[in-house]
Protein backbone atom coordinates (compact mmCIF):
# COMPACT_ATOMS: atom_id res chain seq x y z
CA UNK A 1 0.00 0.00 0.00
CA UNK A 2 3.11 2.31 -0.10
CA UNK A 3 5.26 3.45 -2.46
CA UNK A 4 8.47 3.48 -0.50
CA UNK A 5 10.96 2.40 -3.08
CA UNK A 6 12.55 -0.59 -0.88
CA UNK A 7 9.54 -2.30 -0.75
CA UNK A 8 10.75 -5.51 -1.98
CA UNK A 9 9.10 -8.84 -2.66
CA UNK A 10 10.79 -11.30 -3.82
CA UNK A 11 10.11 -12.63 -7.30
CA UNK A 12 10.81 -16.53 -6.24
CA UNK A 13 8.24 -16.75 -3.64
CA UNK A 14 6.58 -19.59 -3.93
CA UNK A 15 3.05 -20.14 -4.92
CA UNK A 16 1.59 -16.92 -6.37
CA UNK A 17 -1.55 -15.69 -5.71
CA UNK A 18 -3.86 -15.04 -8.66
CA UNK A 19 -3.92 -11.19 -9.23
CA UNK A 20 -5.71 -10.66 -12.44
CA UNK A 21 -8.24 -13.11 -13.63
CA UNK A 22 -9.68 -13.49 -17.72
CA UNK A 23 -12.90 -15.20 -17.93
CA UNK A 24 -14.41 -16.41 -21.21
CA UNK A 25 -13.53 -12.52 -22.63
CA UNK A 26 -14.38 -11.87 -25.84
CA UNK A 27 -14.79 -8.07 -27.91
CA UNK A 28 -16.52 -7.85 -31.25
CA UNK A 29 -17.01 -4.34 -32.95
CA UNK A 30 -19.78 -3.43 -35.26
CA UNK A 31 -18.37 -1.83 -38.10
CA UNK A 32 -20.93 -0.74 -39.99
CA UNK A 33 -23.29 -3.52 -40.25
CA UNK A 34 -20.57 -5.76 -40.29
CA UNK A 35 -19.50 -7.17 -36.85
CA UNK A 36 -15.86 -8.05 -36.81
CA UNK A 37 -14.58 -9.86 -34.19
CA UNK A 38 -11.28 -8.36 -32.66
CA UNK A 39 -10.86 -11.00 -29.69
CA UNK A 40 -12.31 -14.94 -29.68
CA UNK A 41 -13.14 -16.12 -26.29
CA UNK A 42 -10.23 -16.70 -24.47
CA UNK A 43 -9.21 -17.66 -20.76
CA UNK A 44 -5.91 -16.25 -18.92
CA UNK A 45 -4.40 -15.84 -15.42
CA UNK A 46 -2.13 -13.51 -14.20
CA UNK A 47 -0.46 -14.22 -11.14
CA UNK A 48 1.04 -11.77 -8.58
CA UNK A 49 4.16 -10.32 -9.23
CA UNK A 50 4.00 -11.67 -12.63
CA UNK A 51 5.56 -10.40 -16.13
CA UNK A 52 3.21 -10.87 -18.89
CA UNK A 53 3.95 -10.29 -22.12
CA UNK A 54 1.14 -10.16 -24.95
CA UNK A 55 3.23 -11.09 -27.91
CA UNK A 56 1.94 -10.63 -31.69
CA UNK A 57 2.02 -8.86 -34.99
CA UNK A 58 -0.92 -6.29 -35.06
CA UNK A 59 -4.12 -6.77 -35.63
CA UNK A 60 -4.15 -9.56 -33.30
CA UNK A 61 -5.85 -7.65 -30.66
CA UNK A 62 -3.45 -7.30 -27.78
CA UNK A 63 -4.08 -3.70 -27.77
CA UNK A 64 -7.74 -3.64 -27.55
CA UNK A 65 -7.18 -6.98 -24.92
CA UNK A 66 -5.22 -4.23 -22.62
CA UNK A 67 -7.47 -1.99 -23.40
CA UNK A 68 -10.02 -4.15 -21.58
CA UNK A 69 -7.85 -4.27 -18.77
CA UNK A 70 -7.25 -1.19 -17.83
CA UNK A 71 -11.11 -0.53 -18.66
CA UNK A 72 -11.06 1.96 -21.24
CA UNK A 73 -13.33 -0.18 -22.82
CA UNK A 74 -16.28 -3.19 -21.90
CA UNK A 75 -15.77 -7.05 -23.23
CA UNK A 76 -18.51 -8.11 -25.07
CA UNK A 77 -18.82 -11.11 -23.20
CA UNK A 78 -16.75 -12.94 -20.63
CA UNK A 79 -15.52 -11.11 -17.39
CA UNK A 80 -12.31 -9.71 -16.39
CA UNK A 81 -11.47 -9.33 -12.43
CA UNK A 82 -8.89 -8.17 -10.39
CA UNK A 83 -8.40 -9.59 -6.71
CA UNK A 84 -11.55 -11.11 -7.42
CA UNK A 85 -13.10 -7.86 -8.41
CA UNK A 86 -14.47 -6.92 -11.34
CA UNK A 87 -13.77 -4.34 -13.52
CA UNK A 88 -15.67 -1.85 -14.75
CA UNK A 89 -13.74 1.51 -15.62
CA UNK A 90 -9.93 2.84 -15.71
CA UNK A 91 -8.57 3.20 -12.10
CA UNK A 92 -5.46 3.59 -10.52
CA UNK A 93 -5.30 0.44 -9.29
CA UNK A 94 -4.34 -0.68 -13.25
CA UNK A 95 -1.96 2.40 -14.78
CA UNK A 96 -1.23 2.07 -18.11
CA UNK A 97 1.58 3.41 -19.98
CA UNK A 98 1.15 4.33 -23.41
CA UNK A 99 3.08 4.41 -26.17
CA UNK A 100 3.59 8.35 -26.86
CA UNK A 101 4.23 9.36 -23.12
CA UNK A 102 1.46 11.28 -22.41
CA UNK A 103 3.28 12.97 -20.15
CA UNK A 104 1.51 16.88 -18.94
CA UNK A 105 3.28 19.77 -20.86
CA UNK A 106 2.47 22.08 -18.10
CA UNK A 107 4.03 20.70 -14.93
CA UNK A 108 7.13 20.19 -14.40
CA UNK A 109 9.20 16.48 -14.58
CA UNK A 110 7.97 15.95 -10.29
CA UNK A 111 4.78 17.46 -10.74
CA UNK A 112 3.72 15.10 -13.29
CA UNK A 113 5.08 12.06 -10.55
CA UNK A 114 3.46 14.14 -8.17
CA UNK A 115 0.16 14.11 -10.72
CA UNK A 116 -1.76 10.77 -9.36
CA UNK A 117 -0.72 11.20 -5.70
CA UNK A 118 -3.02 13.72 -5.80
CA UNK A 119 -5.83 11.36 -6.11
CA UNK A 120 -4.23 9.01 -3.51
CA UNK A 121 -6.13 9.13 0.30
CA UNK A 122 -2.82 9.30 2.05
CA UNK A 123 -1.45 11.89 -0.03
CA UNK A 124 -3.83 13.72 -0.53
CA UNK A 125 -3.68 17.16 0.56
CA UNK A 126 0.46 16.46 1.81
CA UNK A 127 2.42 18.26 -1.03
CA UNK A 128 5.66 17.31 1.28
CA UNK A 129 4.55 13.54 1.51
CA UNK A 130 3.86 13.43 -2.26
CA UNK A 131 7.05 15.79 -3.44
CA UNK A 132 9.25 13.26 -1.49
CA UNK A 133 7.04 9.81 -3.07
CA UNK A 134 7.93 11.69 -6.34
CA UNK A 135 11.25 12.05 -5.58
CA UNK A 136 12.38 8.67 -5.02
CA UNK A 137 10.62 7.24 -7.54
CA UNK A 138 12.60 9.92 -9.75
CA UNK A 139 15.46 8.40 -8.29
CA UNK A 140 14.64 4.37 -9.42
CA UNK A 141 14.49 5.86 -12.56
CA UNK A 142 17.73 7.73 -12.40
CA UNK A 143 16.28 10.84 -13.28
CA UNK A 144 16.25 12.52 -9.66
CA UNK A 145 18.60 15.52 -11.50
CA UNK A 146 15.64 16.23 -13.42
CA UNK A 147 13.07 17.22 -11.54
CA UNK A 148 12.25 20.90 -11.92
CA UNK A 149 12.95 20.27 -16.30
CA UNK A 150 9.73 20.80 -18.20
CA UNK A 151 8.91 17.89 -20.30
CA UNK A 152 10.07 19.23 -24.18
CA UNK A 153 13.47 19.58 -22.61
CA UNK A 154 13.84 16.26 -22.11
CA UNK A 155 15.21 13.62 -24.85
CA UNK A 156 12.21 10.59 -26.05
CA UNK A 157 13.96 8.00 -23.30
CA UNK A 158 13.51 10.60 -20.64
CA UNK A 159 10.49 11.37 -21.08
CA UNK A 160 9.38 7.12 -20.95
CA UNK A 161 11.19 6.86 -17.62
CA UNK A 162 9.04 10.10 -16.33
CA UNK A 163 6.43 8.43 -17.79
CA UNK A 164 7.22 4.87 -16.04
CA UNK A 165 8.04 6.58 -12.58
CA UNK A 166 4.31 8.20 -12.92
CA UNK A 167 2.84 5.12 -13.56
CA UNK A 168 4.48 3.81 -10.56
CA UNK A 169 4.25 6.43 -7.88
CA UNK A 170 0.35 5.71 -7.37
CA UNK A 171 1.25 2.06 -6.56
CA UNK A 172 -0.96 0.38 -9.13
CA UNK A 173 -1.79 -3.52 -8.41
CA UNK A 174 -1.39 -3.91 -11.92
CA UNK A 175 1.02 -1.45 -14.52
CA UNK A 176 -0.11 -1.95 -18.17
CA UNK A 177 2.27 -1.08 -20.70
CA UNK A 178 1.38 -0.30 -24.20
CA UNK A 179 4.52 -0.67 -26.66
CA UNK A 180 5.90 2.37 -25.16
CA UNK A 181 9.36 1.70 -26.61
CA UNK A 182 9.59 1.11 -30.43
CA UNK A 183 10.19 5.25 -30.98
CA UNK A 184 13.35 4.71 -29.21
CA UNK A 185 16.67 4.24 -30.62
CA UNK A 186 18.63 0.79 -29.59
CA UNK A 187 20.90 2.15 -27.16
CA UNK A 188 17.97 4.05 -24.96
CA UNK A 189 15.89 1.03 -25.19
CA UNK A 190 18.22 -1.75 -24.09
CA UNK A 191 18.57 0.94 -20.58
CA UNK A 192 15.14 1.17 -20.49
CA UNK A 193 14.94 -2.62 -20.42
CA UNK A 194 17.63 -2.84 -17.69
CA UNK A 195 15.89 0.21 -15.49
CA UNK A 196 12.38 -1.74 -15.89
CA UNK A 197 13.16 -5.15 -14.61
CA UNK A 198 15.47 -3.18 -11.86
CA UNK A 199 12.39 -1.52 -11.15
CA UNK A 200 10.26 -5.26 -11.28
CA UNK A 201 13.11 -7.07 -8.68
CA UNK A 202 12.69 -4.14 -6.72
CA UNK A 203 8.95 -3.56 -6.44
CA UNK A 204 6.88 -7.12 -7.18
CA UNK A 205 4.81 -5.30 -9.75
CA UNK A 206 3.07 -6.97 -11.56
CA UNK A 207 3.60 -6.01 -14.87
CA UNK A 208 1.57 -6.53 -18.59
CA UNK A 209 3.31 -5.75 -21.59
CA UNK A 210 2.04 -5.35 -25.23
CA UNK A 211 4.81 -6.04 -27.98
CA UNK A 212 5.49 -7.03 -31.39
CA UNK A 213 9.26 -7.41 -30.55
CA UNK A 214 10.18 -10.92 -29.93
CA UNK A 215 13.36 -10.06 -28.67
CA UNK A 216 11.71 -7.55 -26.00
CA UNK A 217 9.47 -9.92 -25.55
CA UNK A 218 11.90 -12.23 -24.36
CA UNK A 219 14.30 -9.83 -22.75
CA UNK A 220 10.77 -8.92 -20.25
CA UNK A 221 8.82 -11.52 -19.62
CA UNK A 222 8.09 -14.48 -17.19
CA UNK A 223 6.14 -15.45 -19.48
CA UNK A 224 4.91 -14.70 -23.16
CA UNK A 225 1.97 -15.61 -24.36
CA UNK A 226 1.53 -15.30 -28.09
CA UNK A 227 -1.70 -14.36 -30.22
CA UNK A 228 -2.85 -14.96 -33.84
CA UNK A 229 -4.97 -12.43 -35.52
CA UNK A 230 -8.35 -11.59 -37.31
CA UNK A 231 -9.76 -13.08 -34.59
CA UNK A 232 -7.24 -12.98 -31.82
CA UNK A 233 -6.47 -15.73 -30.39
CA UNK A 234 -4.47 -16.98 -27.57
CA UNK A 235 -1.79 -19.36 -29.42
CA UNK A 236 0.82 -20.94 -26.75
CA UNK A 237 2.41 -19.23 -23.78
CA UNK A 238 5.96 -19.26 -23.20
CA UNK A 239 7.75 -19.26 -19.60
CA UNK A 240 10.87 -17.49 -20.08
CA UNK A 241 13.05 -19.38 -17.71
CA UNK A 242 16.09 -17.04 -17.63
CA UNK A 243 17.61 -15.10 -14.33
CA UNK A 244 16.94 -11.37 -13.91
CA UNK A 245 18.55 -9.20 -15.15
CA UNK A 246 18.39 -9.81 -18.32
CA UNK A 247 20.36 -8.65 -21.31
CA UNK A 248 19.03 -7.63 -24.83
CA UNK A 249 21.78 -8.99 -26.61
CA UNK A 250 22.02 -12.36 -24.12
CA UNK A 251 22.20 -15.25 -26.85
CA UNK A 252 19.88 -16.81 -24.54
CA UNK A 253 17.61 -14.40 -24.87
CA UNK A 254 17.80 -14.49 -28.32
CA UNK A 255 17.30 -18.25 -28.22
CA UNK A 256 13.73 -17.57 -26.46
CA UNK A 257 13.14 -14.75 -29.04
CA UNK A 258 13.28 -17.18 -32.06
CA UNK A 259 11.54 -19.75 -30.23
CA UNK A 260 8.57 -16.96 -29.63
CA UNK A 261 9.06 -15.98 -33.12
CA UNK A 262 8.98 -19.29 -34.49
CA UNK A 263 5.26 -19.78 -32.51
CA UNK A 264 3.64 -17.51 -34.15
CA UNK A 265 4.68 -18.46 -37.66
CA UNK A 266 3.41 -22.17 -37.25
CA UNK A 267 6.62 -23.99 -36.59
CA UNK A 268 6.58 -25.28 -33.06
CA UNK A 269 9.63 -27.43 -33.54
CA UNK A 270 11.89 -25.77 -35.74
CA UNK A 271 14.69 -24.16 -33.49
CA UNK A 272 13.58 -24.96 -30.19
CA UNK A 273 16.03 -24.51 -27.59
CA UNK A 274 16.92 -27.00 -24.98
CA UNK B 1 19.47 38.77 -25.45
CA UNK B 2 22.44 41.68 -25.46
CA UNK B 3 23.94 40.03 -28.06
CA UNK B 4 24.71 42.45 -31.73
CA UNK B 5 21.98 40.58 -33.85
CA UNK B 6 19.41 40.95 -30.70
CA UNK B 7 19.96 44.85 -31.08
CA UNK B 8 19.98 45.23 -34.66
CA UNK B 9 16.29 44.98 -35.16
CA UNK B 10 15.98 47.63 -32.46
CA UNK B 11 18.00 49.47 -34.45
CA UNK B 12 16.24 49.43 -38.24
CA UNK B 13 12.65 49.62 -36.82
CA UNK B 14 13.77 53.06 -34.82
CA UNK B 15 15.44 53.87 -37.80
CA UNK B 16 12.09 53.27 -39.61
CA UNK B 17 9.73 55.56 -37.64
CA UNK B 18 12.41 58.07 -38.12
CA UNK B 19 11.91 57.67 -42.00
CA UNK B 20 8.19 58.16 -41.51
CA UNK B 21 8.30 60.98 -39.82
CA UNK B 22 10.76 62.88 -41.67
CA UNK B 23 8.51 61.88 -44.88
CA UNK B 24 5.22 62.87 -43.00
CA UNK B 25 7.39 65.98 -42.30
CA UNK B 26 8.60 66.88 -46.07
CA UNK B 27 4.77 66.69 -47.63
CA UNK B 28 3.40 69.41 -44.57
CA UNK B 29 6.61 71.29 -45.49
CA UNK B 30 5.36 70.82 -49.01
CA UNK B 31 2.46 72.62 -48.54
CA UNK B 32 0.04 70.68 -50.81
CA UNK B 33 -2.32 70.20 -47.94
CA UNK B 34 -3.34 73.42 -45.78
CA UNK B 35 -2.05 72.91 -42.68
CA UNK B 36 -5.36 73.03 -40.38
CA UNK B 37 -6.09 69.98 -42.21
CA UNK B 38 -3.07 68.16 -42.02
CA UNK B 39 -0.54 69.30 -39.33
CA UNK B 40 2.62 68.76 -38.90
CA UNK B 41 4.73 66.22 -36.11
CA UNK B 42 6.43 68.96 -34.44
CA UNK B 43 2.43 70.80 -34.11
CA UNK B 44 0.81 67.54 -33.61
CA UNK B 45 3.40 67.00 -30.36
CA UNK B 46 2.57 70.58 -29.57
CA UNK B 47 -1.01 69.79 -29.02
CA UNK B 48 -0.18 66.51 -27.25
CA UNK B 49 1.85 68.49 -24.92
CA UNK B 50 -1.04 71.06 -24.46
CA UNK B 51 -3.33 68.32 -23.98
CA UNK B 52 -1.38 67.00 -20.96
CA UNK B 53 -0.48 70.06 -19.34
CA UNK B 54 -4.27 70.89 -19.35
CA UNK B 55 -5.02 67.62 -17.37
CA UNK B 56 -6.97 66.39 -20.47
CA UNK B 57 -4.62 62.96 -21.48
CA UNK B 58 -3.90 61.28 -18.41
CA UNK B 59 -7.40 61.03 -16.79
CA UNK B 60 -8.15 60.22 -20.49
CA UNK B 61 -5.83 57.56 -20.75
CA UNK B 62 -6.56 56.27 -17.38
CA UNK B 63 -10.26 56.30 -17.72
CA UNK B 64 -10.11 54.23 -20.85
CA UNK B 65 -7.46 51.45 -19.86
CA UNK B 66 -9.69 51.22 -16.34
CA UNK B 67 -13.09 50.92 -18.27
CA UNK B 68 -10.97 48.09 -20.17
CA UNK B 69 -9.41 46.12 -16.91
CA UNK B 70 -12.88 46.02 -16.06
CA UNK B 71 -14.96 45.14 -18.87
CA UNK B 72 -12.14 42.90 -20.26
CA UNK B 73 -12.04 41.10 -16.82
CA UNK B 74 -16.04 40.56 -16.89
CA UNK B 75 -15.63 39.32 -20.89
CA UNK B 76 -13.19 37.18 -20.02
CA UNK B 77 -14.66 35.46 -16.97
CA UNK B 78 -17.66 34.97 -19.56
CA UNK B 79 -16.05 33.73 -22.36
CA UNK B 80 -14.02 31.30 -20.70
CA UNK B 81 -17.17 29.96 -19.31
CA UNK B 82 -19.03 29.48 -22.68
CA UNK B 83 -15.89 28.11 -24.15
CA UNK B 84 -15.58 25.35 -21.37
CA UNK B 85 -19.02 24.75 -22.36
CA UNK B 86 -18.47 24.48 -25.97
CA UNK B 87 -15.13 22.89 -25.67
CA UNK B 88 -16.68 20.14 -23.07
CA UNK B 89 -20.35 19.67 -24.87
CA UNK B 90 -20.81 18.58 -28.24
CA UNK B 91 -24.52 20.28 -28.47
CA UNK B 92 -23.50 23.12 -26.43
CA UNK B 93 -20.85 23.90 -29.19
CA UNK B 94 -22.72 23.27 -32.24
CA UNK B 95 -25.80 25.53 -31.02
CA UNK B 96 -23.32 28.30 -29.87
CA UNK B 97 -20.36 28.06 -32.29
CA UNK B 98 -22.30 29.85 -35.50
CA UNK B 99 -24.33 32.36 -32.91
CA UNK B 100 -20.58 33.50 -31.56
CA UNK B 101 -18.64 33.72 -35.26
CA UNK B 102 -21.51 35.75 -36.09
CA UNK B 103 -20.75 38.18 -33.33
CA UNK B 104 -17.25 37.82 -34.16
CA UNK B 105 -18.21 39.57 -37.44
CA UNK B 106 -19.73 42.12 -36.19
CA UNK B 107 -18.13 45.07 -36.39
CA UNK B 108 -16.92 46.58 -32.87
CA UNK B 109 -18.55 50.08 -33.74
CA UNK B 110 -22.06 48.24 -34.46
CA UNK B 111 -22.59 47.75 -31.21
CA UNK B 112 -22.58 51.42 -30.19
CA UNK B 113 -26.52 52.52 -31.31
CA UNK B 114 -28.13 49.10 -29.48
CA UNK B 115 -26.07 50.31 -26.17
CA UNK B 116 -27.34 53.65 -26.47
CA UNK B 117 -30.68 52.57 -27.20
CA UNK B 118 -30.17 50.46 -23.52
CA UNK B 119 -27.95 52.19 -21.30
CA UNK B 120 -28.43 55.48 -22.61
CA UNK B 121 -25.58 58.22 -22.27
CA UNK B 122 -24.27 55.81 -19.38
CA UNK B 123 -20.43 54.42 -18.02
CA UNK B 124 -22.15 51.29 -18.26
CA UNK B 125 -22.83 51.56 -22.63
CA UNK B 126 -19.22 51.31 -22.85
CA UNK B 127 -18.80 48.87 -20.63
CA UNK B 128 -21.70 46.72 -22.38
CA UNK B 129 -20.02 47.36 -25.78
CA UNK B 130 -16.27 46.22 -24.11
CA UNK B 131 -17.63 42.82 -23.24
CA UNK B 132 -19.56 42.04 -26.43
CA UNK B 133 -16.57 43.40 -28.52
CA UNK B 134 -14.53 40.77 -27.00
CA UNK B 135 -16.57 37.94 -25.05
CA UNK B 136 -17.25 35.83 -28.67
CA UNK B 137 -13.20 35.97 -29.33
CA UNK B 138 -12.02 34.74 -26.38
CA UNK B 139 -15.25 32.22 -26.31
CA UNK B 140 -14.13 30.76 -29.94
CA UNK B 141 -10.74 30.42 -28.99
CA UNK B 142 -11.16 28.84 -25.39
CA UNK B 143 -13.71 26.02 -27.47
CA UNK B 144 -11.30 25.32 -30.43
CA UNK B 145 -8.20 25.05 -27.76
CA UNK B 146 -9.94 22.72 -25.84
CA UNK B 147 -11.18 20.43 -28.81
CA UNK B 148 -7.82 20.00 -29.55
CA UNK B 149 -6.52 18.67 -26.95
CA UNK B 150 -4.85 15.48 -27.77
CA UNK B 151 -7.80 12.75 -26.21
CA UNK B 152 -4.28 10.88 -25.03
CA UNK B 153 -4.00 13.82 -21.86
CA UNK B 154 -7.50 13.04 -20.70
CA UNK B 155 -6.91 9.44 -20.76
CA UNK B 156 -3.72 9.76 -18.60
CA UNK B 157 -5.93 12.06 -16.58
CA UNK B 158 -8.26 9.61 -15.76
CA UNK B 159 -6.54 6.53 -15.57
CA UNK B 160 -4.38 8.69 -12.83
CA UNK B 161 -7.69 9.27 -10.64
CA UNK B 162 -8.75 12.53 -12.17
CA UNK B 163 -12.85 12.90 -11.76
CA UNK B 164 -15.05 14.92 -14.16
CA UNK B 165 -15.15 17.62 -11.88
CA UNK B 166 -11.41 18.15 -11.41
CA UNK B 167 -11.04 17.70 -15.19
CA UNK B 168 -11.64 21.24 -16.25
CA UNK B 169 -9.24 22.58 -13.66
CA UNK B 170 -6.38 20.39 -13.73
CA UNK B 171 -6.26 19.08 -17.39
CA UNK B 172 -8.40 20.74 -19.43
CA UNK B 173 -7.89 24.66 -18.90
CA UNK B 174 -4.10 23.98 -18.22
CA UNK B 175 -3.78 21.61 -21.83
CA UNK B 176 -6.12 24.78 -23.78
CA UNK B 177 -4.10 27.06 -22.12
CA UNK B 178 -1.80 28.16 -25.22
CA UNK B 179 -5.19 28.58 -27.45
CA UNK B 180 -6.86 30.44 -24.90
CA UNK B 181 -4.10 33.00 -24.36
CA UNK B 182 -3.82 33.26 -28.35
CA UNK B 183 -8.24 34.10 -27.77
CA UNK B 184 -7.31 36.64 -24.64
CA UNK B 185 -5.00 38.86 -26.64
CA UNK B 186 -7.76 38.99 -29.86
CA UNK B 187 -10.45 39.30 -27.40
CA UNK B 188 -8.48 42.52 -25.73
CA UNK B 189 -8.15 43.82 -29.17
CA UNK B 190 -11.45 43.38 -30.25
CA UNK B 191 -12.52 44.92 -26.66
CA UNK B 192 -10.00 47.75 -26.96
CA UNK B 193 -11.70 48.97 -30.49
CA UNK B 194 -15.46 48.76 -28.70
CA UNK B 195 -13.93 51.20 -26.15
CA UNK B 196 -12.55 53.56 -27.98
CA UNK B 197 -16.25 53.59 -30.45
CA UNK B 198 -18.36 53.98 -27.61
CA UNK B 199 -15.80 56.59 -25.76
CA UNK B 200 -16.53 58.70 -28.97
CA UNK B 201 -20.12 59.34 -28.36
CA UNK B 202 -21.28 58.67 -24.75
CA UNK B 203 -18.44 59.62 -22.52
CA UNK B 204 -17.14 63.14 -20.92
CA UNK B 205 -13.52 61.46 -20.39
CA UNK B 206 -11.71 58.95 -22.16
CA UNK B 207 -9.18 58.66 -25.79
CA UNK B 208 -12.49 58.51 -27.41
CA UNK B 209 -14.11 61.29 -26.13
CA UNK B 210 -10.28 63.32 -26.56
CA UNK B 211 -10.79 62.29 -30.32
CA UNK B 212 -14.21 63.35 -30.79
CA UNK B 213 -13.61 66.50 -29.20
CA UNK B 214 -10.89 67.51 -31.48
CA UNK B 215 -13.55 66.74 -34.36
CA UNK B 216 -15.81 68.94 -32.92
CA UNK B 217 -12.81 71.88 -32.19
CA UNK B 218 -11.79 71.19 -36.20
CA UNK B 219 -8.48 70.43 -34.57
CA UNK B 220 -7.00 67.85 -37.26
CA UNK B 221 -3.46 67.81 -34.55
CA UNK B 222 -5.60 66.64 -31.71
CA UNK B 223 -7.32 64.14 -33.95
CA UNK B 224 -4.08 62.60 -34.98
CA UNK B 225 -1.84 63.26 -31.32
CA UNK B 226 -4.53 61.26 -29.84
CA UNK B 227 -4.98 58.46 -32.20
CA UNK B 228 -1.09 58.30 -31.71
CA UNK B 229 -1.50 57.68 -27.99
CA UNK B 230 -4.41 55.18 -28.66
CA UNK B 231 -2.20 52.79 -30.76
CA UNK B 232 0.86 53.12 -28.58
CA UNK B 233 -1.04 52.03 -25.65
CA UNK B 234 -2.56 49.00 -28.17
CA UNK B 235 0.91 48.11 -28.87
CA UNK B 236 2.54 48.24 -25.48
CA UNK B 237 -0.31 46.05 -24.30
CA UNK B 238 -0.27 43.43 -27.08
CA UNK B 239 3.52 43.48 -27.25
CA UNK B 240 4.62 43.90 -23.79
CA UNK B 241 1.65 42.49 -21.58
CA UNK B 242 -0.24 39.48 -23.46
CA UNK B 243 2.41 38.97 -26.12
CA UNK B 244 4.88 38.22 -23.08
CA UNK B 245 2.66 36.21 -21.31
CA UNK B 246 1.84 34.48 -24.45
CA UNK B 247 5.07 33.56 -25.32
CA UNK B 248 6.10 32.16 -21.75
CA UNK B 249 3.01 29.91 -21.89
CA UNK B 250 4.19 28.52 -25.38
CA UNK B 251 8.00 27.94 -24.35
CA UNK B 252 6.43 26.15 -21.09
CA UNK B 253 4.73 24.20 -23.28
CA UNK B 254 7.11 23.20 -25.54
CA UNK B 255 5.36 24.96 -28.53
CA UNK B 256 8.31 27.95 -29.01
CA UNK B 257 12.08 27.60 -28.74
CA UNK B 258 13.61 29.87 -26.43
CA UNK B 259 16.44 32.17 -28.55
Amino acid sequence: MNASVSKSTGRSAAPRAVKLRLANVSKTFQNGTQTVEALAPLELEVKEGEYVVFFGPSGCGKSTLLNLIAGFEAPSAGEITLEGRPITRPGRDRLMMFQEHALFPWLSVIKNVMYGLKNEPQFRFRPRKQREAARSWLKMVHLEEFESALIHELSGGMKQRVALARALAPDPKVLLIDEPFPALDALVRGKLYGDLQDILTRTGKTIISVTHDSREAACLGDRVVVFTPRPGRIKKEIHVDLARPRDINDPKVAEYAGRIMAELEGQPDEKRAG
Amino acid sequence: MKSEQAKRPFLYVSFFYLLIFAVWQMLFSAGLIPDYLFPSPVQVGKRLWELGSDDYLLPSVKATLVRMAMGFSIAAAIGLGIGLLMGTSPIMNSCLKSLFLGLQTLPTAAWVPISLLLFGLSEQGIYFVIIMSSTPAVAIATSAGILHIPPLYLRAARTLGTRWYAMPVRVILPAALPAIMTGLKLGWTFGWHGAVSAELIKSTVGLGFLLNMGREMNDASQVIGIMLVTILFGLLLDRFLFGVIERRIRIRWGLEKKE
